[in-house]
């Protein structure tokens, strides 16, 4: 049975036994090269329910506060590894109710980047097919088909994912993915080594010539799921005033540095805010800086066990920075 | 720079002499720009002001620069106030407070050290130099060890000169 075939059976049971209001997956888009999140709400609905590399959302942005619809909703949910350590770093600080979730594990063996697909291959993709596992085969508007190894357009937080199976989930979709052997292994940070590198006027005009081009729609904040003070982000406050109105470089930085430390000790890099950026401003190079020094400073990583509180909303008097 | 720091120095605990302006010039890296270095200050109420107003009081000769921003505690520092400094045009940030330990409010400052720990590092990766910030621990006894806090960093911060930040 395939995972796609578990969802949809779980997904079914869930809702015919009552356990949830609604069950939220991904469904096909306007076409089979993209797919977008669903909101099953009747059992005879289920088969619009799928599961392929295409499925990037990260669902736990519909459980963060306000979302949930009406408040007290039970709801079904598919995760994936870096998904629900999103979930858990909800469940770590209170803020989603155990009780009220039911959580489909999805063992996941790597996203396909559609971004990297439109810049290598074609702009109008009408389908995006898996024939078997590893391969994915493009056809364009035009009739023309292509195939590319999974592994050769991954999204780059995959390539480096240490986690593809969820760390807290109700049921599992299937066997597992083989886990890396995460004991004897540190974390991978070479994507960004080269960043890492530069001099520091070089960095400065790095991320002078990226954050030019922000717009500051949101879309990252709104899209993270560990980022949830909706109309009240500070981002948006005038009194206090962090971020000016006035438009550049520094400004949006800094726009985007107050999301990134607001989420510090939260935030897995689940790289949703890198795909929902639509003028593609390469997030990763702060939340994973941040998230490699995290791990420097305490070996945490966000959202890997129930137990641990973040780090920033906990102290021990043994730390030892500062002079 | 675009934006001006205001001089928010009305209420300066720190004894101002005029000793810091020499060495402000710009000459140590040869850069034409004359402008005195500015800086930003973040004390916390209870040690840090408290030991700038020793060592004002004690008439321990300091540079100028440095503008001191008082709150109660180095808990209450979001370390983005770093950040707005520096996108406001400051040329350094200087954060202090009590000693682990000491704090007025018991744990303020452990939780404190994490989050300035995490903003250091990251400052770095934005393009900051090192140089251009530092947190400490001053306590309200240690006149003679804020002097010497204030006086090194700001001549670190004066061997750079005044910052022609692009990005933050």
């Amino acid at each position: 049975m395939s995972r796609e075939e578990h969802i949809r059976e779980f997904a079914t049971a869930a809702l015919a036994e009552g356990r949830v209001d609604y069950f939220i997956g991904w469904q096909q888009g306007y076409n089979s090269s993209e797919v977008i999140p669903v909101f099953i709400r009747d059992a005879a609905e289920v088969e619009q329910l799928v599961w392929n590399p295409l499925c990037h959302h990260n669902l736990v942005t519909f459980l963060k506060r306000n979302m949930p619809d009406p408040p007290d909703a039970k709801i079904g949910v598919c995760v994936k590894g870096c998904d629900s350590r999103t979930l858990v770093a909800l469940l770590q600080e209170e803020l989603v109710d155990k009780d009220k979730l039911y959580v489909v594990g999805v063992p996941c063996d790597g996203i396909v980047d559609r971004r990297k697909l439109e810049k290598e291959f074609a702009a109008e993709m009408v389908a995006i097919e898996f024939p078997e596992r590893g391969k994915v085969v493009v056809t364009t508007r035009l009739g023309e088909t292509q195939e590319f190894a999974q592994d050769a357009v991954l999204l780059d937080v995959c390539r480096l994912c240490r986690y593809p199976n969820p760390v807290y989930a109700d049921d599992t979709a299937g066997p597992l993915e083989t886990e890396p052997d995460r004991k004897h292994t540190q974390p991978d940070w070479t994507d960004i080594a080269d960043y890492e590198n530069f001099s520091d006027d070089d960095k400065q005009a790095v991320l002078e010539q990226i954050y030019s081009t922000c717009i500051r729609c949101f879309a990252c904040i709104n899209v993270c799921p560990v980022c949830y003070c909706w109309d009240r982000c500070v981002n948006r406050s005038r009194q206090p005033e962090l971020v000016s109105q006035k438009v550049g470089a520094k400004e949006n930085l800094l726009f985007q540095m107050i999301h990134m430390m607001h989420v510090a000790g939260r935030c897995p890099s689940c790289g949703a805010c890198d795909r929902a950026c639509p003028v593609e401003i390469p997030l990763y190079l702060l939340h994973r800086k941040m998230n490699k020094e995290i791990y420097d400073m305490f070996g945490f990583e966000p959202g890997t066990s129930l137990d641990e509180k973040p780090v920033f909303q906990t102290f021990r008097i043994e730390d030892e920075f500062g002079d | 720079m675009a934006e001006e720091t205001r001089d928010q120095g009305a209420e300066n605990a720190t004894a101002t002499t005029e000793a810091g302006t020499a060495g402000a010039t710009g000459e140590a890296t040869g850069s034409p720009d004359t402008r005195r270095v500015k800086i930003i200050g973040i004390v916390c109420n209870w040690c840090s002001y408290a030991g700038a107003d020793t060592a004002g009081v004690g008439r321990f000769k300091q540079p100028a620069n440095l503008r001191l921003v008082r709150v109660p505690c180095t808990g209450r520092i979001d370390p983005l106030f770093a950040l707005k400094a520096f996108e406001k045009g400051a040329d350094g940030v200087l954060i202090s407070g009590c000693h682990p330990g000491d704090c007025h409010y018991s744990e303020g400052n452990y939780y404190a050290r994490r989050k300035f720990e995490l903003m250091e590092r990251m400052i770095h990766h934005l393009g900051i130099p090192q140089e251009r910030f530092k947190w400490t621990w001053v306590s309200a006894s240690e006149g003679a060890r804020w002097q010497q806090v204030v006086t090194d960093f700001v001549a670190g911060v004066e061997s750079l000169g005044p910052r022609q930040g692009r990005a933050l």
